[in-house]
């Protein structure tokens, strides 16, 4: 299950990461690491470059320069290095991507099926936990497109934990989630914290941090210009970009 | 004139040419079909040097009309040794052109699925055959079906051009009636007939599958 044994020292290391698209650099130098079982939350203005940032971590999008180290590996830009490095961390996207043509039980046994070639009935007993644990086991059968967002972000979530995951990632989570439902997915993922999963997530969810952050970093222009503890970057803001950011968060 | 008459005596005659017509159609789609999946997963995933020679072909084949393909197949072969009977090489014409087309069709399809989906797929840690295979082309499917109708539908008139190396067509065997009877008029609507019979429920078909899509 989520939050396989995982030997001691830094999980992830991320050094010096550069990212341009063409002419533009979006991510100008980043440099942070993280002990297993640690949470952290990015913040920062749209166009900061955190959505960028953790797409880069699992290589969906190629980073320009820096490095990367996972587990102990420093990852290459070889192709079977990249997918054992997605295959160990799970992505959770803003706009869900759960795939429609296949059943909610479907889309979580997938990767198992296709990646680790899991025996197809012993993949979708495990689906079935997993939807379970994330208070979809009535939906089952349900396409994505007869479900909610909030549930299709759930689904989402499951379909990464069937990977077991050393590390998941949370790309704005509950963005594009209708207000109402949102705590639907805030839950499966505190739950994740209680239960030990390290994480990132990128959020604008101050309560969410506060509960659950071991960290958190914000971000600005390409850079990470702030980084504490939910209580001391919350209260006591040091960078002036940070202060005017968290009241109007504050504000919304 | 136009004489109903003329069009029922020679039914059998115009049936057999409309089974050419048939028979051809399916057999071209058939290769079209597959080799257009394949030049259009090809011009897509294969790179930057076999993504070239493929966006080559579509376009070449795009550019020029069929007919030419067909006449260069038939006559034009034959002098550096490629002898092809008739039906093989208006079936070989008639698929090269729509393959053309019908990678199109698939590209088209391809792109048309968000991106997301193969970021997901990857996220997971599938290839990108594997994302391909399991994700995108089941999504592409169904997209795919109402466009390919309608070369179905496109294809079974465009076999008409094989009259053009004498292959006994419905179009061919229509003219052969008129030539015989010296009645012009009827042996061609009777051969109008039959291809709207044969169209028709295609794009009917392509029609109800778009409402289904959306």
């Amino acid at each position: 299950m989520a939050g396989d044994v995982v030997p001691e020292g830094k999980l992830l290391v991320v050094d010096q990461l550069h990212k341009s698209f063409g002419a533009l650099e979006v991510i100008k130098g980043v440099s942070f690491d993280m002990d297993c079982r640690e949470r952290l939350v990015l913040m920062g203005p749209s166009g900061s470059g955190k959505s960028t940032l953790v797409r880069c971590i699992n290589w969906i999008e190629p980073p320009s320069a820096g490095s990367i180290t996972f587990d102990g590996r420093v990852v290459e830009t070889g192709k079977s290095d990249i997918r054992r490095l997605r295959e160990e961390i799970g992505m959770v996207f803003q706009q869900f991507n759960v795939f429609p043509h296949l059943t909610a039980l479907q889309n979580v046994a997938l990767g198992p099926v296709v990646v680790k070639k899991t025996p197809r009935k012993e993949a979708e007993i495990e689906a079935m936990e997993l939807l379970a644990k994330v208070g979809l086991s009535h939906r089952a059968d349900h396409k994505p497109a007869q479900m909610s967002g909030g549930e299709q972000q759930r689904v989402a979530i499951a379909r990464a934990l069937a990977m077991h995951p050393k590390l998941m990632l949370f790309d704005e989570p509950t963005s594009s989630i209708d207000v109402e439902l949102i705590h639907e997915v805030l839950d499966v993922m505190v739950k994740l914290a209680d239960e030990g999963m390290t994480m990132i997530v990128v959020t604008h969810e101050m309560g969410f941090a506060k509960e659950v952050a071991d960290r958190v970093v914000f971000m600005d222009q390409g850079l990470i210009i702030e980084t504490g503890t939910p209580s001391e970057v919350f209260e006591h803001p040091q960078c002036e970009r940070t202060q005017s950011f968290l009241s109007k968060v504050h504000l919304a | 004139m136009f004489k109903w008459s003329i069009i029922l005596d020679n039914l059998p005659f115009l049936l057999s040419g409309a089974w050419t017509t048939f028979s051809l159609t399916v057999v071209s789609m058939f290769f079209a079909t597959v080799a257009g999946l394949l030049v259009g997963l090809l011009n897509m995933f294969g790179g930057k040097i076999v993504g070239a020679i493929t966006r080559l072909y579509i376009e070449a084949v795009r550019g020029t009309p069929a007919l030419l393909l067909i006449l260069i197949v038939y006559y034009a072969l034959p002098i550096i040794g490629v002898n092809l009977p008739q039906f093989p090489a208006a079936a070989v014409s008639l698929a090269v052109c729509y393959a053309a087309y019908i990678a199109e069709v698939f590209r088209s399809a391809v792109e048309s699925i968000p991106k997301g989906q193969s970021e997901a797929a990857l996220s997971l840690g599938m290839s990108q055959t594997q994302a391909l295979r399991y994700v995108i082309l089941p999504q592409t499917f169904r997209r795919v079906l109402p466009p390919l109708a309608n070369e179905f539908a496109a294809l079974i008139k465009d076999t008409s051009l094989v009259a053009f190396i004498s292959m006994q067509d419905l179009l061919f065997n229509a003219k052969i009636i008129g030539a015989r009877t010296y009645n012009i008029m009827s042996p061609y609507i009777g051969a109008a007939i039959i291809y709207l019979i044969m169209t028709t429920p295609v794009m009917q078909w392509s029609r109800s599958l778009e409402k289904k899509v959306d």
